[in-house]
C-alpha cells in the first residue's frame, strides 16, 4: 500500500494545474452537449413547430366525459312521468375560434339564438377554461341541424352534439311534484366543485328532480379519445364507464293525480292524498300548475314573465311552501289534545250560548250558530264545529300545554317529505310572538288558537300528515314520495326501507275522534257528501279567512290577490272503518269548507275507492246546505 | 442564540458566492412560475415547492459553514451511514413500481438521492490521499466505492438514480486526471457489456428502452408520454403559448407534468426563448461551480465541488434529452425545476458544499 508514503508522492501544484485542465475540458464537453440539446429543442420548437402545433391542436379532445342517462321517474303503477329523449345541441369551443363575434353572428343566420341563450353562453364561457366546449343552444330543430350540416366547414370550433334531453309527458300535471331540470349554470358548477361536471348540461332545479339529483344523475365516466385536426375521432384509447342514474318509482298514482286536478274544476288550491298505513303520498297537486317542459331548454323571457305575473302564482308550491290558518280543521287535533292531557273525557259537555267570554273580560268570542247550540260533548263539538267547546278547552289547557300536544301532532315543524324548501309553518306560541312582535302574549290569543285562527300557519302537508295519523290510530309515518329505486333498466326495483313511524296518541282517544269525524259527514257540517256514498267517509270542514268577508265574497277568486284569498278546507279519510286514503283539500276563495272543499274531496275519494268506470258518476256540483252552519271562527268585536 | 444566529448569517452573506446564489435563485423562481401553471391553479403545489426551497436553502447555508477540512474528516462516517440506509429501503421502502422511499413520518426520504452527494465525497476523500493522476490500484478502489452503492440502487430497482450516482463518481475520477486512454478503455468495456446488462434489467426498464426506440408501439404507456411531451415542446414555438396557456399540461396530456415533465411545460408555455434562458442559467451555474472548484485550496475540495457541478449538468442533459425523446424515459428530474422534496433539498445541499469551498478558499488547513 502507498498510504504511508502519500505525502512524498503528491505534488499539490501539479495536481491543481491538472484539475484546472480537466475542469476546462469538462466544461467544454458540457457546453457542447448542452448546445446539442439546445439544437434538439430548436428542431422541435422552431423547425418542426408547424407539425407539432397542428398535433397539439388536434389533441384537444382527450378525456371526454361520458354523461350517463338520467334516471327515469315512474308513478306507482309504472307510468312514465319523466323521460329522456334524444336531441341535438350546438356547442362552441371558443379556444378554437379566431373571431368569436363573427362566428356568433354567422351562426345566428342559421339558427335562432335568443338573447337569454346568448347571455347564458357568455356567462358560462367566462367561468370555465377556453379549451372546454360551451353550449350555445339546446334542442336544435331538424331544419337547423340541416342548415348547420351544410355550413359546417365555415365554423371550425362549432359542434352539433347529440344528447338526451328531459321530457315530462304529463306536462303541468306533475309540475309541483317532479319539478324540473334546468340548464347547469355557473353557480351550480361552483357548488359541484369538480370540473368534470361541466360536461353536464342539466341539473335538477326543483321537486323530485332536485331532491334526488345525485341518484338520478349517476356517475360521470371518461373516455379517452384521439381525434384529428377536424375534431373527428380516430380511436378510443381507454375509458371508465359511466354509472347510469337510478330510476325512481314514486308513490304517486297518476290516475288519482289526474282525478284530483279534474275535481278542482276551475278552482285554485291544493290537495294532498296519503296512504295512512305507510305515509306514501298518493297524489299531490298545487293549482294552478306550470309545465316543467318549459324550463328544460331554458325558459323564454316572455313565458317566464307570464308565470311570474300571474296573480295565482303557478310557480308557488302551495303544499310545500304555502299555508295558512287551519280554521276548524284543527278541532279534531285540539279535541285529541284535550283527551290526551286528561282535561276532557269524550262525554264531558260544554254549554254553547253563541258567545264566549274570558272571565273578567268584556270581549266576546263568537260561536258559529247565533244563539248557540246548547250543551255539546266532544262528538257534537266536532260534528257541528262548535267554537265555544274549543275556546274553553284551549283556555283550560293554557298555551304551553296546548303547544306541547299540537307540536306532538306535527304542527309547527317540517314533515320531512323528500322535497326541498318545505315550510315549517307556525304553531302559535308566546315564544314565536316574542320573536316577531313587541307585544306580550294575550289570553285571547290562546282562545282563538283553539279554533285554528290567530298566528297559526299550517301547511297542507302537515294537515295531511295529521289526518293520516288519526286514520292509522295514532301512528305517524313520515310522508314520502319515492317508493322504490333501481340501478338501470335490467335491475330489480329496490323498495325503500319503511319510513320511521311513531305512535303519538292513545288509540282509545283516537277512536273517539274518529267517531266524531264520521259524524261530521253523516249528520254534521259535511253531511251533504256522505248521504249517497257507497263507503263511509270521515272528515272535518274548515274555513280559514285572511280578509274580512263583507263585500269580498263575490269577487272573482282568480283576480283576488294571492295573499288575500281565503281558503275552504276539508280533511278526510276513507273508508272510515279501514282507511286506505287520507286527504286534505284546500280551495282558495272556495266559500265554506262544506260547500266546495268537501264535494271536491268526495269526487277524489270516489276516483280512488270506487272500481274504475263507476267513478265517472261524480257528485254533482255543490247543491249543498250551506246555510246549515257557516263554519268559521271569525271573532266578534264587542 | 439570536445574536449568534445573526452573526452567523452576516458571515454567510459576507462570504457567500453571490453569482452562484443568484443563478440558483433564478432557477428556483422559474420553478415556482412553472409549478403555479402546471399545478393548474393548485396553490398547494407552489407552497410545497417553496417550502422545500426554503428547507434546501437553510441546508445550503448550514453546510456552507462547515469547513471542507472538517467535512473531509467526517466523510467516511457519512458515507457509511448513507450506505447503511440502503438495505433499509428493501425492508421499509415504498414506491409505485420500485421501492425507493423510506417514510420518515413528516416526509419521504430517498437514500439514493443522498448517495449522489456522499459517493463523490468518499471518492474525493480517497483521491485526496493518493498520488494523482490515479493508477490502476487507485482506480480499482474507486470502482469499488462507486460500484457498491450503485449495485444496491439498481437492485431497488432504480436505474436512473443508479446511473446518476455512477456518473457523479466517474466525474470525480475524471477530474482527478484519469488518463484519456484509460477512460476510453472503460467506456469501451461499458458499451461492450450492454447486451449482458440488458439481461438484468427489469421488464419495465426494458420496455422503456424499447418504447424509446419506437414510441408509436406503445401509445397507451410510456410511448404516449414521449409523444405528448414532444408535442408540448414542439407546439411551444419560439415564444411559447404563454403562462398558464399550455394545453398539453392543462388538458392532462402530459403525465407527471409537475415532476419529470415540468420542463416540457416550460417549453410549451415559454417557447425556445424560455428553454434557452434556462439552459443559460444552468450552464452559468455549472461554469461558476467549476471555477470555484478550480480555485479551491486542496484536492478534496476541488474534486468534490467539481464532481457535484458536473453531476448537476448531467441532470439537465438527461432530463432535457428524455422529455424531448432523445433518451429513454428515466426518472431524472430537471434540477430545481421539477417538483420533488429530496431532490431539491439534496441539490441545494450539494451547492452548500460548493459554497463552503468558496468561503474557505483563503485558509490553509
Amino acid at each position: 500500500m502507498r498510504f504511508g508514503t502519500r505525502q512524498t508522492m503528491k505534488n499539490p501544484h501539479a495536481e491543481a494545474e491538472q484539475f484546472r485542465r480537466r475542469a476546462a475540458e469538462g466544461f467544454l464537453i458540457i457546453a457542447l452537449a448542452l448546445s446539442g440539446l439546445a439544437f434538439g429543442y430548436f428542431r422541435l420548437q422552431v423547425l418542426q413547430h408547424q407539425e407539432y402545433s397542428t398535433r397539439s391542436e388536434a389533441n384537444r379532445i382527450k378525456a371526454r366525459p361520458i354523461v350517463p342517462a338520467r334516471g327515469l321517474i315512474y308513478d306507482r303503477n309504472g307510468k312514465l312521468l319523466a323521460d329522456n329523449v334524444p336531441a341535438f345541441r350546438l356547442e362552441i369551443t371558443s379556444d378554437k375560434i379566431a373571431n368569436l363575434d363573427a362566428t356568433l353572428a354567422g351562426l345566428s343566420q342559421l339558427v335562432s339564438i335568443t338573447p337569454e341563450e346568448l347571455a347564458q353562453f357568455k356567462s358560462t364561457r367566462k367561468a370555465i377554461r377556453s379549451f372546454f366546449p360551451v353550449v350555445l343552444k339546446l334542442r336544435l330543430s331538424e331544419e337547423e341541424r340541416a342548415r348547420l350540416a351544410v355550413n359546417r366547414y365555415r365554423f371550425p370550433g362549432v359542434d352539433v352534439v347529440p344528447y338526451l334531453t328531459r321530457r315530462y309527458p304529463y306536462g303541468n300535471l306533475f309540475g309541483h311534484v317532479i319539478g324540473y331540470v334546468g340548464r347547469l349554470d355557473v353557480k351550480d358548477l361552483e357548488k359541484l366543485g369538480d370540473s368534470k361536471y361541466s360536461a353536464l348540461t342539466h341539473i335538477g332545479k326543483s321537486g323530485i328532480e332536485r331532491y334526488y339529483e345525485e341518484k338520478l344523475r349517476g356517475e360521470i365516466g371518461y373516455e379517452e379519445v384521439e381525434t384529428n385536426v377536424d375534431g373527428r375521432e380516430i380511436r378510443v384509447l381507454k375509458g371508465i364507464p359511466a354509472k347510469p342514474g337510478s330510476d325512481l318509482r314514486l308513490t304517486i298514482d297518476a290516475d288519482l293525480q289526474q282525478a284530483m286536478v279534474a275535481a278542482f274544476g276551475d278552482f285554485d288550491g291544493s290537495a294532498v292524498a296519503v296512504d295512512p298505513r305507510t305515509g306514501e303520498i298518493l297524489a299531490m297537486v298545487s293549482l294552478p300548475s306550470y309545465d316543467p317542459n318549459l324550463f328544460v331548454n331554458g325558459i323564454s323571457f316572455a313565458d317566464y314573465k307570464a308565470l311570474i305575473d300571474n296573480p295565482s302564482r303557478p310557480l308557488f308550491n302551495r303544499n310545500l311552501q304555502g299555508g295558512g290558518p287551519p280554521g276548524s280543521t284543527i278541532k279534531p287535533f285540539v279535541g285529541l289534545a284535550g283527551l290526551e292531557s286528561g282535561l276532557r273525557k269524550p262525554s264531558d259537555r260544554i254549554f254553547s250560548s253563541g258567545e264566549f267570554h274570558i272571565p273578567g273580560q268584556r270581549r266576546g268570542y263568537r260561536d258559529a250558530e247565533a244563539g248557540g247550540v246548547g250543551w255539546v260533548d266532544l262528538k257534537q263539538s266536532i260534528a257541528q264545529s262548535v267554537n265555544t267547546y274549543y275556546y274553553q278547552l284551549a283556555m283550560d289547557m293554557g298555551i304551553q300545554r296546548f303547544d306541547e300536544y299540537l307540536s306532538r301532532y306535527g304542527f309547527g315543524q317540517k314533515t320531512g317529505i323528500d322535497l326541498v324548501g318545505e315550510s315549517p309553518g307556525v304553531l302559535p306560541s308566546p315564544e314565536w310572538k316574542r320573536n316577531h312582535s313587541k307585544e306580550p302574549w294575550y289570553l285571547g290569543e290562546t282562545v282563538i288558537s283553539g279554533i285554528g285562527q290567530g298566528y297559526w300557519v299550517v301547511t297542507a302537508l302537515q294537515l295531511a300528515q295529521g289526518v293520516a295519523t288519526i286514520a292509522d290510530n295514532g301512528v305517524r309515518h313520515r310522508l314520502h314520495l319515492v317508493g322504490a329505486q333501481r340501478q338501470g333498466f335490467d335491475a330489480a326495483w329496490q323498495p325503500e326501507a319503511p319510513m320511521p313511524s311513531v305512535r303519538i296518541a292513545d288509540p282509545a282517544h283516537i277512536a273517539a275522534i274518529r267517531d266524531a269525524m264520521v259524524a261530521v259527514v253523516q249528520t254534521g257540517t259535511a253531511h251533504g257528501i256522505g248521504v249517497d256514498a257507497p263507503y263511509q267517509i270521515a272528515g272535518k270542514t274548515g274555513t280559514a279567512q285572511k280578509v274580512g268577508r263583507k263585500g269580498n265574497i263575490s269577487l272573482d277568486p282568480h283576480s283576488l290577490p294571492f295573499n288575500l284569498r281565503h281558503q275552504a278546507l276539508f280533511i278526510s279519510y276513507a273508508p272510515a272503518d279501514d282507511p286506505k286514503i287520507a286527504m286534505v283539500v284546500v280551495v282558495e276563495h272556495g266559500g265554506f269548507g262544506a260547500s266546495t272543499a268537501a264535494p271536491i274531496s268526495r269526487r277524489i275519494l270516489d276516483a280512488y275507492l270506487l272500481p274504475k268506470g263507476t267513478a265517472a258518476s261524480p257528485v254533482t256540483e255543490p247543491p249543498l246546505p250551506v246555510s246549515k252552519t257557516p263554519d268559521d271562527g271569525e271573532d266578534v268585536t264587542p | 442564540m439570536i445574536a449568534w444566529l445573526r452573526d452567523w448569517l452576516i458571515e454567510f452573506l459576507d462570504k457567500v458566492d453571490w453569482p452562484l446564489l443568484l443563478g440558483l435563485c433564478g432557477v428556483m423562481v422559474a420553478s415556482l412560475v412553472v409549478q403555479s401553471s402546471a399545478g393548474g391553479g393548485d396553490s398547494h403545489v407552489v407552497i410545497a415547492q417553496g417550502a422545500r426551497f426554503v428547507a434546501g436553502v437553510i441546508a445550503m447555508v448550514m453546510i456552507s459553514r462547515i469547513p471542507p477540512a472538517r467535512l473531509r474528516t467526517w466523510t467516511p462516517l457519512i458515507f457509511a451511514c448513507t450506505l447503511a440506509l440502503m438495505p433499509l429501503v428493501f425492508v421499509l421502502g415504498s414506491g409505485r413500481s420500485a421501492r425507493l422511499w423510506i417514510h420518515l413520518g413528516f416526509f419521504y426520504l430517498q437514500p439514493g438521492e443522498l448517495l449522489k452527494l456522499t459517493v463523490p465525497m468518499m471518492l474525493a476523500w480517497y483521491l485526496h490521499s493518493v498520488r494523482l493522476p490515479p493508477g490502476w490500484l487507485a482506480l480499482t478502489i474507486c470502482a469499488t466505492i462507486i460500484g457498491l452503492p450503485v449495485a444496491l440502487i439498481v437492485l431497488q430497482p432504480d436505474l436512473g438514480t443508479g446511473m446518476l450516482v455512477a456518473a457523479s463518481g466517474a466525474f470525480a475520477v475524471f477530474l482527478a486526471g484519469m488518463a484519456w486512454w484509460r477512460i476510453g478503455l472503460f467506456v469501451g468495456l461499458g458499451l461492450g457489456s450492454l447486451p449482458i446488462a440488458w439481461q438484468f434489467l427489469m421488464p419495465y426498464q426494458k420496455s422503456r428502452i424499447l418504447v424509446f426506440l419506437s414510441p408509436e408501439s406503445d401509445p397507451l404507456g410510456t410511448g404516449w408520454n414521449i409523444i405528448q411531451s414532444k408535442i408540448a415542446i414542439g407546439s411551444g414555438g419560439w415564444f411559447g403559448k404563454g403562462w398558464g396557456q399550455g394545453t398539453q399540461a392543462h388538458l392532462d396530456f402530459l403525465p407527471e407534468h409537475t415532476t419529470d415533465f415540468a420542463f416540457s411545460v416550460l417549453s410549451e408555455e415559454w417557447g425556445w426563448i424560455g428553454v434557452m434562458t434556462l439552459f443559460a442559467l444552468y450552464l452559468f451555474i455549472v461554469g461558476r461551480s467549476l471555477w470555484i472548484a478550480a480555485n479551491a485550496r486542496d484536492t478534496y475540495s476541488r474534486l468534490l465541488s467539481g464532481a457535484l457541478a458536473m453531476t448537476f449538468s448531467i441532470y439537465v442533459l438527461v432530463n432535457g434529452a428524455m422529455i424531448a425523446g432523445l433518451l429513454p424515459v428515466v426518472g431524472v428530474p430537471m434540477p430545481l425545476l421539477s417538483y420533488g422534496g429530496t431532490s431539491a433539498v439534496s441539490l441545494l445541499a450539494s451547492f452548500g458544499v460548493i459554497m463552503s469551498v468558496r468561503a474557505h478558499r483563503k485558509f490553509m488547513g
